[in-house]
């Protein structure tokens, strides 16, 4: 029961979050002016025999229909109820209502995220175990080097070699999400999206090869992501573990004849898990931004491009603030999956409440 | 052993020290090092559309449009000392207020601030970096600049004299760099969560009650006995952010959000001639200095950062002694 009442607090808690985190962008858009924003309403192409006067006419009366100059809290409670039914706006850069932009890309930057941490989670808890365990000896010496040049050499220096090297030069990997053989693949009628995810896509539906072209697709961005975030998960699982194994009941198991592996595995990382989500949980924004950074670097459509389009020629308010919600979305959900994750863990939790 | 010699004990923070100084001393003498100034740099009068390789008037060679390597690597760093450390003092200003003073009021005060803190960190550092670019668009560029594009917008404009008028008041946010206003508002919740941890800790300790008892101001119990003992962890955080902050905003400027940046644009121009046909070193100047420089940017303030770590710990050192010491395999 009292994993539900935390769950609960945790939703809203967040709901609270999104709450704030949106007035407050509410309030930043709020700085442009009026006219500014109804520009944006305005139709694509005005008749040239439209005169100053009629387009003056024109932008009052849009002012008026989208209510523009009304005070804050009147224009922040019709928005955040028109965001509710769906209706974050029409994006003239992305020609489509911004929502269903975000919708459409979001399932490529899932896919990516979630391949990066299926590589870096289980990698970056193994290898920061096994340096910690054995302080200052032969693989902690080793993962110390690596991880501070996973630190240091960042993503986009990465990247860039990373391009240069095995898609320019061996033209073994590819940008984008498909290749052009297979991008009509699924848009045919036989294909039906299950997932979203274009590598168990493929597989369901019972086409290998477009699972192993996506694939193809997505190994390298997934692979700079997660080279960065396992040298810092790596780094704060071997802290936490060296941490845990000056503690009494390290010593008293070992006392008792435990094995190495036993100490190790169950007693020092069960008992570090706690700091280690909790820092993850810190970091789900910073993870984020580098799926973001990741995406624009390798030229990936996920939802970045959303972001980069609202930058675009004639800058466009309502595709930025929607990019802006929906991350900070997508942001609270990992947060609060992973506080669930926490509670699982860790049996203290569980009974203090 | 002190703190001091702690640190300079170790050979890894000499290294970190070095680095850093090079970099800092670079950004001081600049315009001695580079007598270019960083917006005419066009020094090799050549029509060429190809890398030049290094010359005396380009000690590193030239890019495709014929700027100094050197120019742009030396006044890049420059750009990078005074964001990196200006943009990480206003953050550890703000988080270590917020911090400290939501942990000395306690309670429900501090569960409510660090809820907002909390908020504050689903905030993913792009969107921020996007949305101030917007509103920098928006609100002051359009409006203000009757740019080509912003011919669309000029429509909007009903008095020219107003609008020249209030000109000089926004003239300094338009040169405002929106990457340091979106680090600004959204980088200093890590310290204002563990400042919070750290002052929360210290205020259970007796000096502080008798700092109160004595019938000390809140204000001198903050700034002389709260904030001293509880700034080391916020401290090596600050160290190791200068270098990560210019690393991040390097990349925010290379794929093309926030001003650009003197070491993105060269990586920027730079990318189509790191392979060439003759092979991948043949244009090494376009890309292996400023790439280095960042590297080791990030490095140099990294180490900084562990030294501190490693220096202010106190666990490094002891050893407890203890007759179980032998099953103590970390000791």
């Amino acid at each position: 029961m009292t994993i539900f009442r935390r769950l609960s607090f945790s939703i809203l808690r967040s709901v609270l979050t999104l709450i704030l985190i949106t007035a407050l962008l509410y309030a930043t858009v709020m700085l442009t002016p009026p006219e500014t924003l109804a520009s944006l309403y305005m139709p694509e192409r005005t008749s040239p025999r439209m005169t100053e006067e009629m387009y003056e006419a024109l932008l009052q009366n849009m002012i008026e229909k989208y209510h523009l100059n009304d005070p804050f809290p009147v224009q922040y409670v019709a928005w955040a109820g028109n965001l509710l039914r769906g209706n974050w706006g029409y994006s003239p850069n992305l020609q489509e209502n911004v929502f269903t932009g975000l919708m459409r890309r979001a399932p490529a930057t899932l896919e990516l995220t979630f391949y990066a941490i299926l590589l870096y989670f289980p990698l970056g808890l193994l290898s920061g175990v096994m340096a910690g365990t054995k302080k200052s000896g032969f693989a902690d010496r080793f993962f110390r080097a690596i991880a501070f040049i996973a630190t240091s050499l960042t993503p986009m220096i990465l990247a860039i070699l990373i391009l240069v090297v095995f898609y320019i030069t061996m033209r073994w990997f590819a940008p984008g999400r498909l290749g052009t053989a297979f991008a009509p693949m699924i848009e045919a009628d036989g294909y039906k999206a299950y997932t979203g995810f274009l590598t168990i896509d493929g597989l369901l539906n019972k086409n290998p090869a477009l699972s192993l072209d996506a694939l193809r697709h997505i190994a390298m961005p997934a692979l700079t992501l997660a080279f960065a975030q396992w040298g810092i998960l790596g780094r704060i699982t071997r802290t936490a573990v060296i941490e845990e194994n000056q503690k009494e009941y390290i010593i008293a198991g070992r006392a008792r004849g435990l094995s190495e592996q036993t100490l190790a595995w169950r007693y020092a990382l069960g008992n570090a898990a706690g700091p280690v989500l909790t820092h993850t949980i810190l970091s789900a924004a910073s993870l984020m931004t580098s799926v973001f950074i990741v995406e624009i670097i390798f030229n990936y459509p996920g939802l970045s491009t959303v972001g980069v389009k609202s930058l675009a020629f004639i800058p466009d308010a309502p595709s930025a603030v929607g990019f802006s919600i929906y991350s900070t979305v997508l942001v609270l959900i990992l947060t609060t999956l992973l506080d669930f994750l926490k509670v699982i863990f860790d049996p203290r939790l569980r009974e203090e409440s | 052993m002190g703190i001091t010699r702690k640190f300079f004990s170790c050979w890894q923070n000499w290294i970190g020290l070095f680095i850093i100084l090079v970099f800092v001393l670079t950004a001081l003498f600049a315009p001695l090092l580079s007598p270019q100034n960083a917006d005419t740099q066009d020094v090799v009068q050549s029509y060429s559309r190809v890398p030049q390789p290094p010359s005396p008037e380009a000690p590193l060679g030239t890019l495709p449009d014929q700027s100094s390597v050197f120019d742009a690597l030396i006044w890049g760093t420059r750009n990078a000392i005074t964001f990196g450390v200006g943009v990480t003092a206003i953050v550890f200003l703000i988080g270590t207020l917020i911090g400290t003073i939501a942990a000395f009021f306690g309670g429900r005060v501090n569960t409510v601030m660090m809820w907002i803190v909390d908020g504050f960190l689903a905030f993913p550092i792009i969107a921020g970096v996007v949305l101030f670019q917007q509103i920098n668009n928006n609100l002051l560029v359009n409006l203000l600049e009757s740019t080509e594009y912003a011919g669309f917008y000029s429509y909007v404009v009903k008095n020219p004299a107003i609008l020249n008028s209030i000109k000089p008041l926004f003239s300094p946010f338009m040169n405002m760099n929106p990457t340091a206003l979106a680090f600004v508002l959204l980088m200093w919740m890590p310290y204002a969560r563990i400042m919070n941890a750290s002052v929360l800790r210290i205020k259970q300790m007796e000096f502080v009650s008798a700092a109160k008892v004595s019938g000390a101001k809140k204000s001198r119990v903050i700034f002389r006995h709260l904030i001293p003992n509880a700034i080391a962890p916020v401290l090596v955080l600050a160290a190791k952010d200068v270098g990560a902050l210019v690393v991040l905003q390097t990349t925010f400027s290379y794929i093309g959000l926030g001003h650009p940046t003197p070491w993105a644009s060269t990586l920027l121009l730079g990318k189509d001639w790191i392979f060439s046909p003759k092979g991948i070193v043949t244009y090494w100047w376009v890309f292996l200095p400023v790439t280095l420089a960042l590297i080791l940017f990030g490095v140099g303030w990294n180490l900084l950062g562990d030294g501190l770590i490693n220096a202010m710990n106190p666990r490094t050192e002891n050893k407890q002694p203890s007759s179980l010491n032998f099953l103590r395999k970390n000791s």
